[in-house]
Protein backbone atom coordinates (compact mmCIF):
# COMPACT_ATOMS: atom_id res chain seq x y z
CA UNK A 1 0.00 0.00 0.00
CA UNK A 2 2.26 2.54 0.94
CA UNK A 3 5.00 1.74 -2.05
CA UNK A 4 2.21 1.51 -4.58
CA UNK A 5 3.41 3.88 -6.88
CA UNK A 6 2.29 1.82 -10.20
CA UNK A 7 -0.27 3.74 -11.26
CA UNK A 8 -2.23 3.21 -14.44
CA UNK A 9 -1.05 5.73 -16.88
CA UNK A 10 -4.49 7.64 -17.10
CA UNK A 11 -4.05 8.20 -13.48
CA UNK A 12 -0.84 9.59 -13.63
CA UNK A 13 -2.18 12.22 -15.94
CA UNK A 14 -4.36 13.28 -12.97
CA UNK A 15 -1.50 15.55 -11.33
CA UNK A 16 1.43 15.54 -14.34
CA UNK A 17 4.60 14.85 -13.12
CA UNK A 18 7.05 17.57 -13.62
CA UNK A 19 9.85 15.82 -12.79
CA UNK A 20 13.71 17.61 -13.16
CA UNK A 21 11.29 20.56 -13.27
CA UNK A 22 10.50 20.97 -10.12
CA UNK A 23 13.36 21.84 -7.45
CA UNK A 24 12.14 18.77 -5.01
CA UNK A 25 14.53 16.27 -5.91
CA UNK A 26 17.05 18.61 -6.58
CA UNK A 27 16.58 19.93 -2.47
CA UNK A 28 16.02 15.97 -1.58
CA UNK A 29 19.46 15.59 -3.69
CA UNK A 30 21.63 18.27 -1.51
CA UNK A 31 19.88 16.95 2.04
CA UNK A 32 20.47 13.33 1.26
CA UNK A 33 24.37 14.12 0.48
CA UNK A 34 24.62 16.10 3.17
CA UNK A 35 22.97 12.76 5.32
CA UNK A 36 25.30 10.08 3.39
CA UNK A 37 28.41 12.02 3.88
CA UNK A 38 27.12 12.69 8.49
CA UNK A 39 26.14 9.15 8.37
CA UNK A 40 29.71 8.01 6.52
CA UNK A 41 31.56 10.24 8.87
CA UNK A 42 30.12 8.09 11.68
CA UNK A 43 30.24 4.80 10.36
CA UNK A 44 34.16 5.81 9.65
CA UNK A 45 34.28 6.87 13.38
CA UNK A 46 32.39 3.67 14.55
CA UNK A 47 34.19 1.37 12.55
CA UNK A 48 37.77 3.53 13.72
CA UNK A 49 36.72 3.22 17.41
CA UNK A 50 35.62 -0.50 17.45
CA UNK A 51 39.25 -1.49 15.71
CA UNK A 52 40.69 0.72 17.98
CA UNK A 53 38.86 0.03 21.08
CA UNK A 54 39.51 -3.38 20.58
CA UNK A 55 42.92 -3.70 19.90
CA UNK A 56 43.91 -1.29 22.86
CA UNK A 57 41.26 -2.87 25.23
CA UNK A 58 43.54 -6.32 24.46
CA UNK A 59 46.92 -4.67 25.12
CA UNK A 60 48.24 -4.40 28.73
CA UNK A 61 51.72 -2.70 30.13
CA UNK A 62 53.63 -3.77 33.16
CA UNK A 63 55.93 -1.87 34.38
CA UNK A 64 58.58 -2.48 36.69
CA UNK A 65 60.27 0.27 39.31
CA UNK A 66 63.44 -0.81 39.79
CA UNK A 67 66.67 1.43 39.86
CA UNK A 68 69.49 -1.02 39.57
CA UNK A 69 70.20 -1.61 35.60
CA UNK A 70 70.99 -5.18 36.75
CA UNK A 71 67.85 -6.05 39.23
CA UNK A 72 65.55 -4.47 36.73
CA UNK A 73 66.95 -6.80 33.54
CA UNK A 74 66.51 -9.49 35.99
CA UNK A 75 62.45 -8.80 36.99
CA UNK A 76 61.77 -7.92 33.64
CA UNK A 77 62.86 -11.42 32.48
CA UNK A 78 61.11 -12.93 34.96
CA UNK A 79 57.97 -10.96 34.98
CA UNK A 80 58.35 -11.71 30.81
CA UNK A 81 58.22 -15.38 31.43
CA UNK A 82 55.88 -15.69 34.54
CA UNK A 83 53.38 -13.95 32.30
CA UNK A 84 53.67 -16.23 29.22
CA UNK A 85 51.52 -19.11 31.27
CA UNK A 86 48.32 -17.47 32.25
CA UNK A 87 45.71 -18.28 29.67
CA UNK A 88 44.41 -15.75 27.00
CA UNK A 89 48.00 -14.30 26.52
CA UNK A 90 48.98 -14.55 22.84
CA UNK A 91 51.81 -12.24 23.15
CA UNK A 92 54.62 -10.42 25.75
CA UNK A 93 57.19 -8.31 24.69
CA UNK A 94 59.81 -6.56 26.84
CA UNK A 95 60.70 -3.25 25.60
CA UNK A 96 64.50 -2.95 25.46
CA UNK A 97 66.04 0.10 27.83
CA UNK A 98 67.12 1.38 24.38
CA UNK A 99 63.67 2.16 23.10
CA UNK A 100 61.97 3.04 26.46
CA UNK A 101 64.62 5.80 26.66
CA UNK A 102 63.63 6.67 23.12
CA UNK A 103 60.08 7.04 24.17
CA UNK A 104 60.98 9.09 26.67
CA UNK A 105 63.13 11.31 25.63
CA UNK A 106 60.39 13.96 23.77
CA UNK A 107 59.43 14.00 27.83
CA UNK A 108 62.27 13.85 29.90
CA UNK A 109 65.22 15.43 27.06
CA UNK A 110 68.16 13.90 26.27
CA UNK A 111 70.50 14.98 29.06
CA UNK A 112 68.13 13.97 31.85
CA UNK A 113 68.36 10.42 30.32
CA UNK A 114 72.20 10.27 29.60
CA UNK A 115 72.48 11.41 33.36
CA UNK A 116 71.86 7.64 34.04
CA UNK A 117 68.00 8.68 35.31
CA UNK A 118 66.65 5.19 36.00
CA UNK A 119 63.91 4.61 33.82
CA UNK A 120 61.36 1.79 34.80
CA UNK A 121 61.56 -2.14 32.83
CA UNK A 122 58.39 -2.23 30.66
CA UNK A 123 56.65 -5.63 29.11
CA UNK A 124 54.31 -5.41 26.48
CA UNK A 125 51.51 -7.80 27.00
CA UNK A 126 48.61 -9.15 24.28
CA UNK A 127 45.35 -10.85 25.34
CA UNK A 128 43.10 -12.35 22.80
CA UNK A 129 40.37 -10.51 24.30
CA UNK A 130 39.74 -7.97 26.80
CA UNK A 131 40.98 -9.28 30.23
CA UNK A 132 38.41 -8.81 33.15
CA UNK A 133 39.64 -6.51 35.93
CA UNK A 134 40.28 -10.21 38.22
CA UNK A 135 42.11 -11.32 35.62
CA UNK A 136 44.15 -8.27 35.83
CA UNK A 137 43.95 -8.51 40.06
CA UNK A 138 45.13 -12.13 39.47
CA UNK A 139 48.08 -11.67 36.88
CA UNK A 140 49.35 -8.48 39.58
CA UNK A 141 49.41 -10.29 42.27
CA UNK A 142 51.18 -13.29 40.68
CA UNK A 143 54.27 -10.43 39.56
CA UNK A 144 54.29 -9.26 42.77
CA UNK A 145 56.21 -12.59 43.79
CA UNK A 146 58.47 -11.82 41.40
CA UNK A 147 58.35 -8.17 40.80
CA UNK A 148 56.66 -6.53 44.06
CA UNK A 149 56.95 -3.21 42.64
CA UNK A 150 55.17 -3.93 38.90
CA UNK A 151 52.73 -1.93 37.96
CA UNK A 152 49.55 -3.26 35.59
CA UNK A 153 48.74 -0.45 32.82
CA UNK A 154 45.57 -1.42 30.38
CA UNK A 155 45.72 0.98 27.49
CA UNK A 156 41.89 0.95 27.81
CA UNK A 157 42.35 2.94 30.99
CA UNK A 158 43.80 5.70 29.31
CA UNK A 159 42.45 5.93 26.29
CA UNK A 160 39.15 6.29 27.70
CA UNK A 161 38.44 9.79 27.19
CA UNK A 162 39.52 9.78 23.52
CA UNK A 163 36.86 7.02 23.06
CA UNK A 164 34.37 8.91 25.13
CA UNK A 165 35.06 11.61 22.55
CA UNK A 166 34.66 9.54 19.75
CA UNK A 167 31.63 8.34 21.08
CA UNK A 168 30.10 11.72 21.52
CA UNK A 169 31.43 12.37 18.33
CA UNK A 170 28.93 9.10 17.30
CA UNK A 171 25.98 10.75 18.85
CA UNK A 172 26.43 14.26 17.76
CA UNK A 173 26.60 12.36 13.80
CA UNK A 174 23.54 10.42 14.48
CA UNK A 175 21.77 13.76 15.48
CA UNK A 176 22.99 15.75 12.65
CA UNK A 177 22.00 12.95 10.59
CA UNK A 178 18.07 12.55 12.01
CA UNK A 179 18.14 16.60 11.75
CA UNK A 180 18.73 16.63 7.73
CA UNK A 181 16.15 13.74 7.61
CA UNK A 182 13.79 15.81 9.84
CA UNK A 183 14.56 18.66 7.47
CA UNK A 184 14.17 16.56 4.37
CA UNK A 185 10.71 15.28 5.52
CA UNK A 186 9.39 18.92 5.60
CA UNK A 187 10.91 19.94 2.33
CA UNK A 188 8.76 16.96 1.47
CA UNK A 189 5.59 18.20 3.46
CA UNK A 190 6.47 21.72 1.61
CA UNK A 191 6.11 20.47 -1.59
CA UNK A 192 3.32 18.15 -1.55
CA UNK A 193 1.20 21.35 0.19
CA UNK A 194 2.12 23.42 -2.63
CA UNK A 195 1.19 21.08 -5.11
CA UNK A 196 -1.94 20.11 -3.22
CA UNK A 197 -2.88 23.89 -3.60
CA UNK A 198 -1.95 24.17 -7.02
CA UNK A 199 -3.87 21.18 -8.04
CA UNK A 200 -6.78 21.63 -5.65
CA UNK A 201 -9.14 22.28 -8.77
CA UNK A 202 -8.43 18.44 -10.02
CA UNK A 203 -8.53 17.07 -6.27
CA UNK A 204 -12.16 18.76 -5.71
CA UNK A 205 -13.22 17.03 -8.73
CA UNK A 206 -12.06 13.68 -7.97
CA UNK A 207 -13.40 14.48 -4.58
CA UNK A 208 -17.05 15.22 -5.91
CA UNK A 209 -16.94 12.31 -8.67
CA UNK A 210 -16.25 9.80 -5.75
CA UNK A 211 -12.77 9.78 -5.35
CA UNK A 212 -11.17 8.99 -1.92
CA UNK A 213 -9.06 10.36 0.32
CA UNK A 214 -6.18 7.21 -0.61
CA UNK A 215 -6.89 7.62 -4.39
CA UNK A 216 -5.57 11.55 -4.21
CA UNK A 217 -2.85 10.19 -1.85
CA UNK A 218 -1.45 7.76 -3.98
CA UNK A 219 -1.26 10.09 -6.47
CA UNK A 220 1.46 12.68 -4.43
CA UNK A 221 2.69 9.16 -3.32
CA UNK A 222 3.89 8.73 -6.39
CA UNK A 223 5.23 11.38 -7.52
CA UNK A 224 6.73 11.95 -4.64
CA UNK A 225 8.63 9.01 -4.41
CA UNK A 226 10.36 9.78 -8.12
CA UNK A 227 11.13 13.19 -6.79
CA UNK A 228 12.88 11.32 -3.80
CA UNK A 229 14.32 8.37 -5.76
CA UNK A 230 15.60 10.85 -7.87
CA UNK A 231 17.46 13.23 -5.02
CA UNK A 232 18.55 9.91 -3.45
CA UNK A 233 20.46 8.74 -6.82
CA UNK A 234 21.75 11.93 -7.37
CA UNK A 235 23.26 12.62 -3.51
CA UNK A 236 24.16 8.81 -3.27
CA UNK A 237 26.49 9.18 -6.25
CA UNK A 238 27.36 12.69 -5.45
CA UNK A 239 28.52 11.02 -2.08
CA UNK A 240 29.95 8.17 -3.18
CA UNK A 241 32.58 9.89 -5.33
CA UNK A 242 33.38 12.32 -2.53
CA UNK A 243 33.62 9.22 0.26
CA UNK A 244 35.56 7.22 -2.85
CA UNK A 245 38.39 10.43 -2.83
CA UNK A 246 38.38 10.86 0.68
CA UNK A 247 39.00 6.66 0.88
CA UNK A 248 41.91 7.18 -1.14
CA UNK A 249 43.15 10.09 1.01
CA UNK A 250 43.25 7.92 4.10
CA UNK A 251 45.08 5.15 2.55
CA UNK A 252 47.64 7.58 1.26
CA UNK A 253 48.62 8.77 4.86
CA UNK A 254 50.83 8.17 7.11
CA UNK A 255 49.94 5.00 8.60
CA UNK A 256 50.76 5.98 12.15
CA UNK A 257 48.38 8.56 11.75
CA UNK A 258 45.07 7.44 10.71
CA UNK A 259 45.77 3.90 11.96
CA UNK A 260 42.30 2.09 11.41
CA UNK A 261 40.65 5.15 9.78
CA UNK A 262 38.63 4.08 6.95
CA UNK A 263 35.05 3.55 5.67
CA UNK A 264 34.02 -0.21 6.50
CA UNK A 265 32.55 -2.28 3.80
CA UNK A 266 29.48 -2.91 5.29
CA UNK A 267 28.84 1.57 5.31
CA UNK A 268 28.07 1.14 1.74
CA UNK A 269 25.23 -0.73 2.23
CA UNK A 270 23.68 1.06 5.06
CA UNK A 271 24.49 4.27 2.70
CA UNK A 272 22.44 2.71 -0.08
CA UNK A 273 19.59 2.33 2.19
CA UNK A 274 19.76 5.34 3.33
CA UNK A 275 18.02 7.15 0.35
CA UNK A 276 15.54 4.37 0.37
CA UNK A 277 14.86 4.65 3.65
CA UNK A 278 13.70 8.70 2.89
CA UNK A 279 12.09 7.68 -0.24
CA UNK A 280 9.49 5.63 1.77
CA UNK A 281 9.65 8.19 4.83
CA UNK A 282 8.78 10.84 1.68
CA UNK A 283 5.99 8.60 0.55
CA UNK A 284 4.99 8.62 4.30
CA UNK A 285 5.07 12.07 5.01
CA UNK A 286 3.46 13.01 1.50
CA UNK A 287 0.58 10.41 2.49
CA UNK A 288 0.21 12.14 5.54
CA UNK A 289 0.04 15.54 4.48
CA UNK A 290 -2.61 14.68 1.60
CA UNK A 291 -5.35 12.81 3.91
CA UNK A 292 -4.57 15.28 6.46
CA UNK A 293 -4.98 18.59 4.28
CA UNK A 294 -7.87 17.12 2.70
CA UNK A 295 -9.67 16.29 5.98
CA UNK A 296 -9.31 19.99 5.99
CA UNK A 297 -10.19 21.31 2.94
CA UNK A 298 -13.09 18.98 1.54
CA UNK B 1 -42.56 6.02 -2.83
CA UNK B 2 -39.34 5.95 -1.59
CA UNK B 3 -37.62 9.42 -2.28
CA UNK B 4 -34.17 9.93 -3.22
CA UNK B 5 -33.67 13.12 -1.56
CA UNK B 6 -35.22 14.75 1.31
CA UNK B 7 -34.66 18.11 3.17
CA UNK B 8 -35.90 19.11 6.66
CA UNK B 9 -35.77 22.63 7.34
CA UNK B 10 -32.07 22.81 5.92
CA UNK B 11 -30.11 26.13 6.37
CA UNK B 12 -27.24 27.13 5.05
CA UNK B 13 -24.48 30.16 5.89
CA UNK B 14 -20.87 30.29 4.61
CA UNK B 15 -18.66 31.58 7.93
CA UNK B 16 -20.61 34.13 10.20
CA UNK B 17 -22.61 35.93 7.11
CA UNK B 18 -26.54 35.96 6.94
CA UNK B 19 -28.10 32.45 6.07
CA UNK B 20 -27.71 32.04 2.01
CA UNK B 21 -30.46 29.23 1.99
CA UNK B 22 -32.82 29.36 4.72
CA UNK B 23 -35.56 26.73 5.79
CA UNK B 24 -35.83 24.26 2.91
CA UNK B 25 -37.60 21.29 2.93
CA UNK B 26 -38.45 19.23 0.17
CA UNK B 27 -38.50 15.92 -0.95
CA UNK B 28 -37.07 14.82 -4.66
CA UNK B 29 -38.39 11.36 -6.20
CA UNK B 30 -36.78 9.08 -8.44
CA UNK B 31 -37.33 9.04 -11.72
CA UNK B 32 -38.41 13.09 -11.71
CA UNK B 33 -37.39 16.15 -13.28
CA UNK B 34 -37.45 19.33 -12.08
CA UNK B 35 -35.77 22.54 -13.13
CA UNK B 36 -34.55 25.21 -10.33
CA UNK B 37 -35.06 29.01 -11.40
CA UNK B 38 -34.64 32.13 -9.34
CA UNK B 39 -32.77 35.50 -9.91
CA UNK B 40 -28.47 35.44 -9.23
CA UNK B 41 -28.28 35.02 -5.96
CA UNK B 42 -31.16 33.56 -4.87
CA UNK B 43 -29.05 30.59 -3.52
CA UNK B 44 -29.32 27.75 -6.78
CA UNK B 45 -26.20 27.36 -6.62
CA UNK B 46 -25.77 26.63 -2.87
CA UNK B 47 -28.62 24.33 -3.20
CA UNK B 48 -27.29 22.06 -5.69
CA UNK B 49 -23.49 21.87 -3.72
CA UNK B 50 -25.82 20.49 -0.89
CA UNK B 51 -27.30 17.88 -3.17
CA UNK B 52 -24.08 17.34 -4.94
CA UNK B 53 -22.66 16.39 -1.10
CA UNK B 54 -19.94 19.52 -1.51
CA UNK B 55 -21.13 20.90 1.34
CA UNK B 56 -22.89 19.94 4.85
CA UNK B 57 -25.68 22.29 6.23
CA UNK B 58 -25.60 24.79 8.97
CA UNK B 59 -28.87 23.36 10.17
CA UNK B 60 -31.81 21.50 9.55
CA UNK B 61 -31.65 17.50 8.30
CA UNK B 62 -30.93 15.91 4.63
CA UNK B 63 -31.78 12.53 4.05
CA UNK B 64 -30.35 10.85 1.03
CA UNK B 65 -30.74 7.20 -0.55
CA UNK B 66 -32.47 6.51 2.64
CA UNK B 67 -29.47 7.52 4.82
CA UNK B 68 -29.04 10.61 6.67
CA UNK B 69 -26.38 12.39 4.88
CA UNK B 70 -25.76 14.99 7.65
CA UNK B 71 -23.81 12.10 10.03
CA UNK B 72 -22.45 10.07 7.15
CA UNK B 73 -18.95 9.58 8.12
CA UNK B 74 -15.94 10.83 5.84
CA UNK B 75 -15.10 7.39 4.13
CA UNK B 76 -18.74 6.20 3.01
CA UNK B 77 -19.33 9.84 1.56
CA UNK B 78 -17.48 8.69 -2.10
CA UNK B 79 -19.84 6.30 -2.56
CA UNK B 80 -22.99 8.90 -2.26
CA UNK B 81 -21.65 10.88 -4.33
CA UNK B 82 -20.33 8.20 -7.37
CA UNK B 83 -24.14 7.93 -7.11
CA UNK B 84 -24.30 11.65 -8.17
CA UNK B 85 -23.49 13.07 -10.95
CA UNK B 86 -22.85 16.83 -11.80
CA UNK B 87 -22.39 19.59 -14.16
CA UNK B 88 -21.02 22.47 -13.05
CA UNK B 89 -21.71 26.11 -13.91
CA UNK B 90 -17.96 26.48 -14.71
CA UNK B 91 -17.41 23.18 -15.92
CA UNK B 92 -14.53 22.82 -13.84
CA UNK B 93 -12.96 20.44 -16.80
CA UNK B 94 -9.48 19.07 -15.90
CA UNK B 95 -7.60 21.21 -17.55
CA UNK B 96 -4.27 18.64 -18.37
CA UNK B 97 -6.67 15.87 -19.53
CA UNK B 98 -8.34 15.32 -22.69
CA UNK B 99 -11.63 15.29 -23.82
CA UNK B 100 -12.02 11.46 -23.19
CA UNK B 101 -9.98 11.51 -20.38
CA UNK B 102 -12.10 14.05 -18.49
CA UNK B 103 -15.47 12.03 -19.74
CA UNK B 104 -13.66 8.60 -18.77
CA UNK B 105 -12.41 10.42 -15.14
CA UNK B 106 -15.98 9.05 -12.96
CA UNK B 107 -15.33 5.38 -14.41
CA UNK B 108 -11.64 5.57 -13.71
CA UNK B 109 -12.22 6.89 -10.42
CA UNK B 110 -14.71 3.89 -9.36
CA UNK B 111 -12.12 1.68 -10.78
CA UNK B 112 -13.79 0.51 -14.05
CA UNK B 113 -11.22 -1.17 -16.42
CA UNK B 114 -9.69 0.74 -19.46
CA UNK B 115 -11.42 -2.20 -21.50
CA UNK B 116 -14.86 -1.55 -20.00
CA UNK B 117 -14.58 2.26 -20.13
CA UNK B 118 -13.60 2.76 -23.95
CA UNK B 119 -16.96 1.97 -25.50
CA UNK B 120 -19.19 3.76 -23.38
CA UNK B 121 -16.98 6.88 -23.82
CA UNK B 122 -16.67 6.68 -26.98
CA UNK B 123 -20.52 6.49 -27.43
CA UNK B 124 -20.74 9.16 -25.45
CA UNK B 125 -18.24 11.58 -27.53
CA UNK B 126 -19.82 10.49 -30.52
CA UNK B 127 -23.37 11.41 -28.71
CA UNK B 128 -22.64 15.16 -27.96
CA UNK B 129 -20.65 15.46 -31.15
CA UNK B 130 -16.69 15.49 -30.33
CA UNK B 131 -15.22 12.34 -31.68
CA UNK B 132 -13.14 14.46 -33.37
CA UNK B 133 -12.20 16.33 -30.27
CA UNK B 134 -11.43 13.09 -27.84
CA UNK B 135 -7.23 14.00 -27.74
CA UNK B 136 -8.15 18.20 -27.28
CA UNK B 137 -7.74 19.45 -23.90
CA UNK B 138 -10.16 21.95 -22.58
CA UNK B 139 -8.18 25.12 -23.51
CA UNK B 140 -8.55 24.08 -27.50
CA UNK B 141 -12.35 23.37 -27.21
CA UNK B 142 -15.17 26.55 -27.57
CA UNK B 143 -17.21 27.22 -24.62
CA UNK B 144 -19.81 25.21 -25.80
CA UNK B 145 -18.17 22.10 -26.40
CA UNK B 146 -16.21 22.45 -22.68
CA UNK B 147 -20.06 22.48 -21.44
CA UNK B 148 -21.08 19.27 -23.77
CA UNK B 149 -17.59 17.47 -22.53
CA UNK B 150 -18.36 18.36 -18.59
CA UNK B 151 -22.32 16.89 -19.20
CA UNK B 152 -20.65 13.86 -20.69
CA UNK B 153 -18.82 13.63 -17.69
CA UNK B 154 -21.93 14.05 -15.45
CA UNK B 155 -24.05 11.40 -17.08
CA UNK B 156 -21.42 8.75 -18.10
CA UNK B 157 -21.59 6.48 -14.58
CA UNK B 158 -25.77 6.40 -14.96
CA UNK B 159 -25.94 8.36 -11.79
CA UNK B 160 -29.42 8.04 -9.73
CA UNK B 161 -29.54 11.87 -9.18
CA UNK B 162 -27.83 14.12 -12.16
CA UNK B 163 -27.47 18.05 -10.57
CA UNK B 164 -26.53 20.54 -13.27
CA UNK B 165 -26.09 24.75 -12.95
CA UNK B 166 -27.09 25.89 -15.95
CA UNK B 167 -26.25 23.01 -18.62
CA UNK B 168 -27.22 24.72 -21.83
CA UNK B 169 -25.68 28.32 -20.86
CA UNK B 170 -23.41 28.05 -23.89
CA UNK B 171 -24.79 25.92 -26.25
CA UNK B 172 -26.82 26.82 -29.23
CA UNK B 173 -30.94 25.83 -28.68
CA UNK B 174 -30.35 22.94 -31.26
CA UNK B 175 -27.20 21.54 -29.00
CA UNK B 176 -29.54 22.73 -26.00
CA UNK B 177 -32.29 20.54 -26.84
CA UNK B 178 -29.83 17.49 -27.71
CA UNK B 179 -28.63 17.91 -24.60
CA UNK B 180 -32.26 18.51 -22.77
CA UNK B 181 -33.13 14.63 -24.41
CA UNK B 182 -29.92 13.41 -23.06
CA UNK B 183 -30.67 14.20 -19.48
CA UNK B 184 -34.83 13.28 -20.15
CA UNK B 185 -33.01 9.74 -21.82
CA UNK B 186 -31.24 9.39 -18.33
CA UNK B 187 -34.59 10.44 -16.51
CA UNK B 188 -36.23 7.44 -18.52
CA UNK B 189 -33.76 5.34 -17.13
CA UNK B 190 -34.93 6.53 -13.29
CA UNK B 191 -32.24 9.15 -12.90
CA UNK B 192 -33.67 11.99 -10.71
CA UNK B 193 -32.88 15.17 -12.65
CA UNK B 194 -32.29 18.69 -11.29
CA UNK B 195 -31.52 21.51 -13.90
CA UNK B 196 -31.03 24.94 -12.30
CA UNK B 197 -31.70 27.63 -15.26
CA UNK B 198 -32.22 31.26 -16.03
CA UNK B 199 -33.77 29.85 -19.51
CA UNK B 200 -37.24 29.39 -19.03
CA UNK B 201 -38.07 28.38 -22.39
CA UNK B 202 -36.15 25.28 -21.58
CA UNK B 203 -39.10 24.61 -18.90
CA UNK B 204 -41.94 24.39 -21.33
CA UNK B 205 -39.50 21.26 -23.17
CA UNK B 206 -39.94 19.26 -20.76
CA UNK B 207 -43.50 18.46 -20.07
CA UNK B 208 -44.11 17.23 -16.55
CA UNK B 209 -40.91 18.44 -15.38
CA UNK B 210 -41.21 20.26 -11.93
CA UNK B 211 -40.49 23.64 -10.57
CA UNK B 212 -38.53 24.58 -7.67
CA UNK B 213 -38.34 28.48 -7.56
CA UNK B 214 -35.65 29.75 -5.29
CA UNK B 215 -36.29 33.76 -4.04
CA UNK B 216 -33.65 35.23 -1.54
CA UNK B 217 -32.62 31.33 -0.19
CA UNK B 218 -35.91 30.26 0.61
CA UNK B 219 -38.20 27.84 -1.58
CA UNK B 220 -41.17 28.01 -3.17
CA UNK B 221 -43.14 25.33 -4.51
CA UNK B 222 -45.61 26.79 -7.37
CA UNK B 223 -46.66 23.65 -8.62
CA UNK B 224 -46.80 21.97 -5.40
CA UNK B 225 -44.41 19.06 -6.90
CA UNK B 226 -42.34 19.26 -4.37
CA UNK B 227 -44.88 18.16 -2.06
CA UNK B 228 -46.43 15.39 -4.65
CA UNK B 229 -45.01 12.42 -6.35
CA UNK B 230 -44.19 13.35 -10.27
CA UNK B 231 -45.98 12.85 -13.22
CA UNK B 232 -44.68 10.77 -16.24
CA UNK B 233 -42.14 13.05 -17.97
CA UNK B 234 -42.64 13.71 -21.46
CA UNK B 235 -40.66 15.32 -23.81
CA UNK B 236 -42.06 17.83 -25.81
CA UNK B 237 -39.71 18.07 -28.86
Amino acid sequence: MLLDFALPAHDRKLIPEGRLSGQMPWVIAIMLFLTLLVAAAGLTLAAAAQKGGQDLARQVTVQIIEADPIERAAKRAAVTRDLQKFDGVISVTPVSDVEVRKLLEPVLGEDILDADVPVPALVDVRFDAAPSRATLDGIRDSLRGVAPDVRLDPHSAWMAPFYRLMNMLLWLAGAVAVLLLLATSAVVVLAVRSTLNTHRGTIEIMYLMGGTDFQAARLFQRRVALDALLGGFVGFGAAAVVLAILNNGFAAAEPSLLSGVAFPNFGWVILALIPLAVTALAMLMARFTVISALKKML
Amino acid sequence: MQSVVEFDNVGLRYGTGAETLTDLSFTLYPGSFYFMTGASGAGKTSLLKLLYLAHRPSRGAIRMFGHDAITLPRNRLPGFRRRIGVVFQDFRLVPHLSSFDNIALPLRIAGISERELRGPVTEMLAWIGLTERADARPAMLSGGEQQRVAIARAVIGRPEILVADEPTGNVDPEMALRLLQLFAALNKLGTTVVVATHDIHLLQEVEGAQMMRLDKGRLSDPTGSLRHPPKPLILKS
